[in-house]
């Protein structure tokens, strides 16, 4: 037992240093010898004991003694704790290539791959910061949502991802260009809502409702021209009104029905609705049953809408 | 003498002071070495990188001359009648085996050895029995490993052709009454080889007042570089011996049927020569004769007898050979009851950087008669200090009272 963790324990302490490669491939030596039951003759289990006490007596001669007399129990337990980590790595590691979590789909506990949390990060209706609540608790769907209301690109494409997201914000400007080059890629229907979790976007809102409902031919040449370059130009009027004229909308008309009353009326009525949703920050995507929070990697949305080997598609 | 001055003039020391501490308690397998070994070895490398003997340049000729001068020391340093009689070997593994070899032992000739042998005075024999059909006879150590002259004295008047004897046991450090076991061999006809191994470092040795027939030993073992040594044999002896290694340098002339022997000793030196270990081999003579064998005695005995006396009484212990620690010169060999001596020997090293050695020290004969696994052995020389015995004895006992 002693030789099997000390090569695990060594192989990967090997990565690093040429001693402990020498090391483990005496290890190994070991474990095989054992495996076909001849007697461990490199000694190398007992050199390991001797050196590990070694370092223990000089420091405490009663964990020493300890450690002299349970051994090849403590060896066990290492191997079990060993085995237990191993598990959890594999398991943390395909849900983070899969989920962009290691313990799962938008959780925001600590994981190594993503030390930073970046990808379960939000703006939220505040500020910008983690969604303050663990996805168990969520009750995100789509339930009460009318998606007829909303733009749709690629419409009876059969297969729908629903993207609430809001033109001023860091994360959702990271994840639409990943989602639009997917819609392209699979040809996947695209229903976009922005929503205001930033003040004032709130005429954002409105904007895009107007664009829409004038122009909606113009929505989605409009809608890529909004998360193009740098989001503090989206504060001057003057370059709204320019990069509407790119996008072929009339200007004019978008800027009265963003004034008409009636305007106000249904785009708040279409946030109550996004707000049923039960959703906290953006960009929240939906597909089917699944809900991702936060900017995740392109292969997570991929994963989700073509499967683990989307890549051979 | 001055042993703090001593040691200034062995580089492993000097690297003390800058690495993890190191004491180094494996003299009887190899010795440290003086500066003036390593200067002596490096001049032919760096200065005279040539052959001896073969050439006429005079590159070749500074070799030969340097060879023949260590000839000369080695020839001093034992009291050999004359350099002729120093053959250089690799070791003392070498020299026995060319005694073994080239004494054309026949079937029904016997050689005796004790039972307490190195590896080297065992197996160049065990061979001879199969091959040639000699007789070996093994005369067991008493009790306290101290050799049984009696039962030698008894077994000798049979008639017997070679004793082969450890001087000074590499096991427990006991030195044979090599004279009067030279003197009952001779009188029953029996030559002697005596395997100086662990004597020559430790003791004066005068070949010529004991009477000796051929004396076998390693340079790495008394400050010489690794794989030198040095067979010493009568030159009356030697004419007649069959050399064993021939080729290069062996013969005066050859034809393509026969050949002609040089004399003793080059008859036994085949091909060419570690001569930077010649070199060394030289000023290691030297230096131990300006330390001298009374130092060198002194410090071992009392780093001997302090070592001894902190551990004697610890549980479980047992010292291999005699309780007195002045018979046992710089050894000290143990065991601890239920404690592997693979383990303590890794863990003194790990503890506090002290090297001693554990197993069975190639006498496995010995081991496994007694079914014993192996044995600590800790092996002082005159460089080293009681400071460092403390540092080995502390260590010990701390391991003693965990384990
Ligand atoms: C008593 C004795 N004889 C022979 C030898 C063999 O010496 P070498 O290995 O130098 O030939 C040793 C080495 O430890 C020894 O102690």
């Amino acid at each position: 037992m002693f030789c099997i963790i000390s090569f695990i324990v060594l192989s990967i302490l090997g990565i690093f240093s040429a001693s402990n490669r020498e090391l483990a491939r005496e290890a190994l030596d070991c474990v095989l010898r054992r495996v076909t039951l001849r007697p461990c003759t490199t000694g190398f289990d007992e050199k390991m004991k001797a050196r590990i006490l070694g370092v223990v007596i000089t420091r405490s001669e009663g964990a020493a003694r300890f450690l002299n007399r349970n051994f090849e129990r403590l060896a066990w337990l290492f191997f079990g704790l060993l085995l237990a980590s191993v598990i959890f790595a594999v398991r943390g590691l395909f849900l983070f290539y899969t989920t962009g979590s290691c313990n799962g789909a938008n959780s925001t506990e600590f994981c190594v791959f993503d030390p930073t949390g970046a990808n379960n990060q939000v703006s939220t209706t505040s500020q910008v910061c983690t969604i303050p609540v663990t996805p168990a608790q969520m009750t995100l769907n789509l339930k009460k949502i009318d998606l007829t209301q909303f733009p749709t690109l690629n419409p009876g494409s059969g297969d729908n991802l629903f993207m609430i997201a809001c033109y001023h914000c860091e994360f959702s400007r990271k994840t639409y260009p990943i989602i639009r080059s997917l819609v392209d890629r699979f040809h996947i229907g695209l229903t976009f809502i922005h929503y205001p979790v930033k003040e004032p976007t709130d005429s954002f809102s409105k904007l895009a409702y107007c664009v829409n409902q004038l122009q909606p031919d113009k929505f989605w040449s409009f809608n890529d021209l909004m998360f193009e370059g740098d989001k503090a130009n989206l504060d001057d009027p003057t370059y709204i009104n320019g990069l509407l004229g790119k996008a072929g909308v009339d200007a004019k008309k978008v800027n009265a029905c963003i004034a008409d009353p009636a305007t106000e009326t249904a785009v708040k009525k279409q946030m109550e609705q996004v707000a049923s949703t039960g959703f906290t920050g953006t960009p929240t995507i939906f597909y089917k049953d699944q809900v991702f929070v936060g900017p995740k990697p392109y292969r997570v949305y991929a994963i989700a809408l073509r499967g683990f080997f989307y890549w051979l598609r | 003498m001055d042993i703090n001055k001593i040691r200034l003039d062995f580089p492993f020391f000097a690297q003390n002071s800058t690495k993890k501490p190191q004491i180094y308690l494996d003299t009887a397998c190899q010795s440290l070495r003086p500066q003036v070994v390593l200067d002596a070895m490096n001049r032919y490398y760096q200065l005279e990188p040539a052959c001896g003997g073969r050439s006429m340049h005079h590159l070749s000729a500074a070799v030969s001359k340097q060879v023949d001068e260590t000839r000369m020391a080695a020839a001093r340093f034992f009291h050999a009648s004359r350099k002729e009689e120093i053959i250089f070997t690799r070791n003392t593994t070498e020299g026995i085996n060319i005694v073994a070899n080239s004494l054309g032992l026949a079937a029904g000739d016997t050689v005796v050895i004790s039972g307490k042998e190195h590896n080297s005075n065992l197996i160049p024999w065990q061979m001879l029995v199969r091959r040639a059909g000699i007789n070996l006879k093994i005369i067991p150590p008493l009790p306290d490993g101290t050799f049984n002259i009696q039962e030698f004295e008894q077994f000798i008047a049979s008639g017997v052709k070679l004793v082969s004897l450890g001087m000074t046991s590499n096991l427990d450090g006991v030195t044979i009454p090599a004279a009067e076991v030279v003197k009952a061999a001779h009188r029953a006809g029996a030559l002697v080889l005596l395997d100086a191994a662990q004597a020559a470092p430790h003791r004066p040795i005068d070949v010529r007042s004991l009477d000796v027939d051929f004396l076998a030993l390693s340079g790495h073992k008394m400050l010489g570089p690794s794989g030198t040594g040095i067979l010493y044999g009568k030159y009356a002896l030697l004419e007649k011996l069959s050399p064993f290694l021939v080729g290069g340098d062996t013969v005066a002339t050859s034809t393509y049927d026969s050949c002609e022997f040089l004399p003793p000793p080059e008859k036994f030196e085949a091909g060419l020569q570690d001569y930077a270990g010649i070199y060394g081999l030289k000023a290691a003579f030297e230096y131990i004769q300006k330390v001298g064998f009374d130092f060198i005695q002194k410090q071992e005995t009392s780093l001997n007898e302090f070592i001894t006396g902190e551990i004697s009484s610890l549980p479980g212990l047992t010292i291999l050979g005699p309780a007195d620690p002045k018979l046992r010169g710089g050894i000290i060999n143990f065991t601890i009851e239920g404690i592997d001596s693979h383990r303590i020997a890794l863990m003194l090293d790990q503890m506090a950087g002290v090297m001693v050695r554990s197993g069975q020290h190639c006498v496995h004969s010995w081991f496994n008669d007694r079914q014993i696994k192996g044995s600590v052995r800790a092996s002082t020389y005159f460089y080293n200090t009681l400071e460092e015995a403390a540092v080995f004895v502390e260590n010990l006992k701390k391991i003693r009272k965990v384990l």
